[in-house]
């Protein structure tokens, strides 16, 4: 019997069929795309782009992603090495199905409920993965279970720093931004002395949310000095006006129509953390008004600015015998209104709604012009 | 090995990412007490681009370090 005689004996082998694995070594974040684009033999960016794109429609694309990220395993696994090639296709079919169970709604442009539930799940647990990864230096991982308790472990610091950026805002607000600075300060400290002892890296994320949260409040200039509520101040003359009106956070109204008011500069301050302040002067009355809102907006009278950051300083000169309001307004974050009979339109309660939050005349609405000044 | 060898602590090199992310927090501190102590009116013109810059820094220290 010769050799070539053996060959012709045995059985001709069967190819081995192809195996959808995740790609280690082309990977932007599981080696999905990767591994579609290797057994697919096309370019992965295909994929990729498709699956933002579907991300960004009905975040399809997230989910089924995420769903491709728990079924089908990584290249270098132990589930990918042993697993016999019918094992893995059933693998492969069960995988598709669940795919499409999930996506369906989504697809179809139905399913609101479901996508109301799903899509903000499927971002948290993208967000929870990604967490976990910069905090640890952990992928996503080769199995579902990895997958599951890192995005969980990432979920768990999100929800502690959304608390500590909560606590960090409300402390700074209510006076304690020394206190959030040193604390921040110190957490700087121990994350640099742990640089060289040992890393302290889950540190950074709450740090860093706790400095930001303290540093929007310090930029807004929210101060909850002054309460939480509604005021409704109305004067009956100068001598009654008090020097500031403070709020920490709600709707503050100081209306001036029935204040009987000197000629010459009368000064008054607003001071707002978070909300409305509306001031409501009468038609005789020049108002020179030099304000600040940290976010949101400002209309003094035909004036209207918004945005962060917003400075207002318009002060026009008057006449001897003209009362000049010199307004000295802050207002952290809200809207500030100055004018004349325009801005009162809910100050009647019974013909306001009280069940929205409305921040009383929209743009557009009458607020009069600054007339009594000098032109 | 001689005893004094045996006292002193193996050297390593420090970690990237926790230096300059410990940098970068320290610099928000610093920036916080400043507006706290009125030395420096904090604005959001000033806010934004630092706590990017801060944050990038922390993001390109990692991604440097992981690729080592």
């Amino acid at each position: 019997m010769t050799t070539d005689d053996t060959t012709q004996q045995l059985p001709p082998e069967s190819p081995q069929p192809r195996r959808l694995l995740r790609s280690r070594s082309d990977r932007v974040i599981g080696g999905v795309c990767g591994g579609l684009g290797r057994y697919f033999n096309v370019d992965p960016i295909i994929f990729r782009i498709g699956a933002v794109v579907l991300a960004f429609i009905g975040g399809a694309g997230l989910l089924a992603y995420l769903a491709a990220l728990l079924l089908i395993p990584s290249e270098d696994s132990p589930a990918a090495a042993d697993a016999p090639a019918g094992r893995h296709r059933w693998l492969l079919i069960a995988g598709v199905i669940v795919l499409l169970l999930v996506t369906w709604p989504f697809l179809l442009g139905g399913g609101l409920l479901l996508a109301g539930i799903l899509v903000p799940l499927a971002f948290l647990v993208a967000a929870g993965v990604v967490v976990w990864w910069f905090v640890s230096g952990e992928g996503p991982g080769d199995d579902a279970g990895d997958i599951a308790k890192r995005a969980a472990l990432g979920i768990g610091i999100l929800a502690l720093c959304g608390l500590i950026a909560i606590a960090g805002a409300w402390a700074a607000a209510a006076g304690g931004e020394s206190v959030v600075a040193i604390t921040v300060i110190v957490a700087g400290v121990a994350i640099l002395v742990g640089a060289f002892v040992r890393p302290v890296r889950w540190l950074v994320l709450p740090a860093v949310t706790l400095a930001v949260s303290a540093g929007v409040v310090a930029a807004a200039g929210i101060d909850l000095d002054g309460g939480v509520g509604e005021r409704d101040y109305r004067p009956a003359s100068a001598a009654d006006m008090r020097d500031t009106y403070q709020l920490g956070m709600g709707e503050l109204v100081l209306d001036l129509r029935q204040t009987d008011l000197p000629a010459g500069d009368v000064p008054v301050g607003i001071d707002l953390g978070i909300g409305e302040a509306r001031l409501i002067v009468p038609d005789d009355v020049c108002v020179a008004t030099d304000a600040e809102v940290g976010i949101g907006e400002a209309r003094t009278f035909d004036r209207h600015n918004e945005g962060v950051d917003v400075d207002v300083e318009d002060l026009p000169g008057a006449s001897p015998d003209t009362t000049r309001l010199v307004v000295n307004a802050d207002v952290g974050v809200g809207s500030l209104r100055i004018g004349h009979s325009g801005a009162d339109l809910d100050l009647d309660r019974g013909q306001f709604d009280r069940g929205h939050f409305d921040f009383g005349p929209r743009f557009g609405d009458d607020l009069g012009r600054n007339l009594a000044c000098d032109a | 090995m001689t005893t004094s060898d045996a006292t002193w602590p193996v050297t390593r090199s420090p970690d990237p990412t926790s230096v300059v992310a410990g940098i970068a927090v320290l610099a928000l501190g610093v920036l916080l007490l400043l507006d706290a102590s009125s030395t420096l009116e904090l604005s959001f013109g000033v806010l934004a681009p630092v706590a990017c810059a801060a944050t990038g820094a922390i993001l390109l220290a990692s991604g440097m370090t992981r690729r080592r």
